[in-house]
């Protein structure tokens, strides 16, 4: 599951292969993903206008349309130009490294960081409104109905789980003193699985009622009144073996 | 599919390329991020080798208790889970996509770095890296993860305990380095051989050095020693003795000092907490012996108000003053013979035992000059064995009879009841107080005599070169009392206050008693000044 000491692959970075990091808006990024084909987005354009380079992106045609929730067809459009603003790597040694399901490799350094800015116009503040609109409501929210709702709660004479539970118990009876015998077996496999038990999972296991099933659980076995385990029974010391060889221990115990 | 094409603007050109952002590609994109200041270029890398550290996985994975058999309940966890959900306990789980990577350089040699995830990158704004590819177009991969990569350590630190530790000894320890020296020594894995060697030529290059000696150090006082003889541990003393000279004073003054202060420090460990600025508003005795000159009596009070701990500007004027006879110390040391030696280092304990005394007796009762007449005596007999041999042997030329300083003080050390060795203390101080706040010039040929004298008599100091004369005399005698009604006139009450109960060794009682004795003999003159009786003499 978790993959142990990868070495990395470190051809890429040994060409010093040198890419941008863009931040690009979440709207944009969402547009991305509904590419098509080969995933081509836009296009971009590098320039150099009066000394300065001027990078920008221009958003496919098919690709501005935006879904927005509760409208059918959105008279809204995502805005097609955008301007990057470039800046400087800085403070920081940026490296982009890749996992894939088993290798890590390191693909390059960051030489250049931009950010991608929509062109202010129209489409993009409608865009904008609606972004805000939708971010605006509330998760939960309260309606209020026509109709009161009946079918729950209804009175009843008898719950059906309730019937149910009489039923059960009807049928398996009361529980009968079995053979004393019988129930140590019982106990002392179960006392292999766990070391602690209390009197109702026992009561449960052995089908014993109560009363003989704790004279029973006196005779080989002690009650934890205090104690990490509380009001738990575990068997005595002389019964206790945890390891290997327990059976033959205990039925040595037991014909004492 | 690149298509290049040029504008036609005046004074633009631009390429066009087309922005794919690939759609089924399995490998998942992720910022790894150094500081600039690590100096990281990855291309010197040979050989790297990234993991998860999973070191978190114990405190939130759940602890899996052994199943079955020993020690577990029937329906344990049944039992957990319902009360968990009572109790609307939420336990995080344990991610593996969020935890820390670890990146190793150049295998066992080279750098370790860690990585940790930072939150909040895709939250609001997406990340993308541009690749150029083959055909010219730019391909996007959406970052995934973004991990800021630090470097480790591999030279050893403090724990937190130990931190809290040196910081609470900041102002007493100047050695830094000999922090390291002692966690190593008091974990016995190496010898302090490399790592001494290692120590010594950062010290040359640093500049605070102390004389914390290295090794198990029984008492603080055999750091003095060590540190005017060359036998103090590996290069720390190497590198004392060539900065000695080297370097400015200050920095001996603040070792002196620190030493001084540590040892004061761990005196008084069990007596008070010294904290910064506690001493800072008690009131001094002057010294009532000395002459009343203005640059004395200052000069005086300073080193007694020393204290244990520095306070800034005081701390500075007294390093200066110290280390000025230090200085003079380590040159004559080094220049003259090993009585030197023997002189300094008398004169330092004394030195020491006066800032104890003085600590302790302005702020304190008599309980503290048991306490500290107890550390005096401690003291001095931790201190007589690892006298060095030779130095001490050749001394006696210059003084009387045996070595003045630890003889002479052993003999207070062996006195019987403590009032006699806190008042000898008290002498002992008074007559180094003498040298202390003397000039330059004459400190030396004060030194010399000033061990001798301290020999436990309370006669008062031979003609020292000096002109004012100087009897360090605490006793309340006839004389010191005339001598003060020789000065300026005094009630009876400044006389008493002259003579205080601690310095003199007398009840309250007897020293009113003593007192009207003398003042009958006097029978010194009367004047009423401010309505209150002052008496004087005229000779």
């Amino acid at each position: 599951m978790s993959d142990k000491g990868h070495d990395v692959d470190l051809t890429r970075a040994k060409q010093n292969t040198g890419v941008w990091l863009v931040k690009v808006p979440k709207y944009l990024s969402q547009q991305w993903a509904k590419a098509s084909g080969r995933g081509e987005v836009g296009k971009l354009k590098i320039g150099k206008a009066q000394g300065k380079t001027v990078v920008s992106f221009n958003l496919n045609e098919e690709l501005t349309v935006v879904d927005c929730s509760g409208e059918k067809i959105s008279s809204v459009r995502s805005p097609r130009e955008h301007p990057f603003t470039m800046q400087t790597v800085g403070g920081q040694t940026l490296a982009v490294f890749t996992e894939s399901s088993d290798k890590i490799a390191l693909e390059g350094m960051v030489v250049q960081r931009a950010e991608c800015r929509p062109a202010v116009s129209e489409s993009y503040m409608k865009l904008k409104k609606l972004q805000i609109e939708e971010s605006t409501k509330p998760l939960r929210f309260s309606q209020r109905l026509e109709k009161a709702i009946t079918t729950n709660y209804k009175p009843v004479s008898n719950h059906s789980h309730n019937l149910e539970y009489e039923k059960r118990k009807k049928e398996e009876g009361k529980r009968a003193r079995a053979d004393k015998q019988k129930v140590l077996e019982m106990l002392f496999s179960a006392f292999e699985k766990h070391q602690f038990y209390n009197i109702r999972d026992l009561v449960d296991i052995t089908k014993q009622p109560v009363i003989y099933l704790k004279e029973i659980l006196r005779e080989i076995g002690v009650y934890n009144s205090r104690g990490p385990h509380k009001s738990t029974w575990e068997l005595k010391p002389e019964y206790r073996h945890y390891q290997e060889g327990q059976e033959e221990e205990k039925e040595a115990a037991k014909m004492e | 599919m690149t298509s290049l094409g040029s504008q036609g603007s005046s004074s633009s050109s631009s390429t066009e390329y087309v922005v794919r952002v690939p759609k089924n590609t399995n490998k998942k994109y992720s910022i790894m991020a150094f500081n600039a200041g690590d100096k990281v270029s990855c291309s010197t890398w040979t050989q790297a080798r990234m993991e998860r550290d999973m070191s978190n996985r114990r405190i939130y994975g759940e602890e899996e208790t052994q199943e079955g058999a020993a020690g577990s309940e029937f329906g344990k966890k049944q039992r957990e889970e319902a009360r968990r959900k009572k109790y609307g306990i939420i336990t995080k789980e344990f991610k593996v996509e969020d935890q820390p990577w670890i990146l190793k350089v150049n295998g066992k040699a080279g750098r370790r770095f860690k990585g940790i995830k930072k939150g909040g990158v895709t939250e609001n704004a997406s990340y993308y890296i541009f690749t150029q590819s083959a055909d010219g177009a730019f391909e996007a991969f959406p970052v995934h993860a973004w991990y800021n990569f630090t470097p480790q350590a591999k030279h050893r630190t403090l724990t937190a305990e130990e931190a809290e530790e040196e910081w609470g000894r900041r102002n007493k320890v100047v050695n830094h380095f000999s922090i390291m020296l002692q966690r190593r020594l008091r974990e016995q894995e190496r010898g302090g051989g490399d790592e001494d060697e290692e120590e010594g030529e950062k010290g040359a290059k640093k500049k605070k050095k102390g004389g914390r000696g290295g090794d198990l150090r029984i008492h603080d006082l055999e750091e003095d020693l060590e540190m005017s003889s060359d036998e103090s541990d590996g290069s720390n003393g190497d590198g004392e003795d060539d900065e000695a000279k080297a370097k400015a004073k200050k920095e001996k003054g603040a070792k002196g000092k620190g030493k001084k202060k540590k040892k004061k420090g761990s005196d008084l460990e069990g007596f008070e907490d010294s904290d910064d600025g506690d001493f800072e508003g008690l009131e001094v005795d002057y010294m009532s012996d000395e002459s009343s000159s203005e640059e004395e009596e200052p000069e005086k009070t300073k080193p007694n108000k020393g204290e244990d701990v520095p306070k800034g500007i005081d701390e500075m004027s007294e390093s200066e003053e110290e280390s000025e006879e230090e200085t003079k110390n380590e040159e004559e040391n080094k220049e003259e013979e090993e009585e030197e030696d023997g002189k300094k280092t008398p004169v330092q304990v004394e030195k020491k035992k006066k800032k104890d005394s003085s600590g302790e007796s302005d702020s304190s009762e008599d309980s503290d000059i048991e306490g500290e007449a107890a550390s005096a005596l401690f003291m001095v007999k931790k201190r007589t064995p690892p006298k060095r041999g030779g130095g001490r042997g050749s001394a006696g030329s210059s003084r009387t009879g045996s070595r003045p300083g630890t003889p002479s003080i052993d003999n207070a050390a062996t006195s019987n009841t403590l009032r006699a060795a806190a008042s000898k203390l008290e002498q002992g101080k008074r007559q180094t107080t003498v040298p202390s706040s003397e000039t330059p010039a004459a400190k030396r040929l004060k030194m010399e005599p000033s061990p001798q004298s301290s020999s436990g008599k309370s006669t008062p100091q031979p003609a020292s070169g000096k002109s004012t004369p100087s009897a360090s005399d605490v006793l309340l005698t006839e004389d010191a009392v005339r001598r003060y009604l020789i000065r300026k006139p005094m009630t009876t009450k400044d006389l008493l206050k002259k003579f205080q109960t601690k310095r003199t060794g007398l009840s309250s009682e007897q020293t009113v008693n003593v007192l009207a004795q003398i003042l009958k003999r006097l029978n010194p003159e009367r004047k009423n000044i401010n309505d209150k009786m002052h008496f004087y003499l005229t000779e």
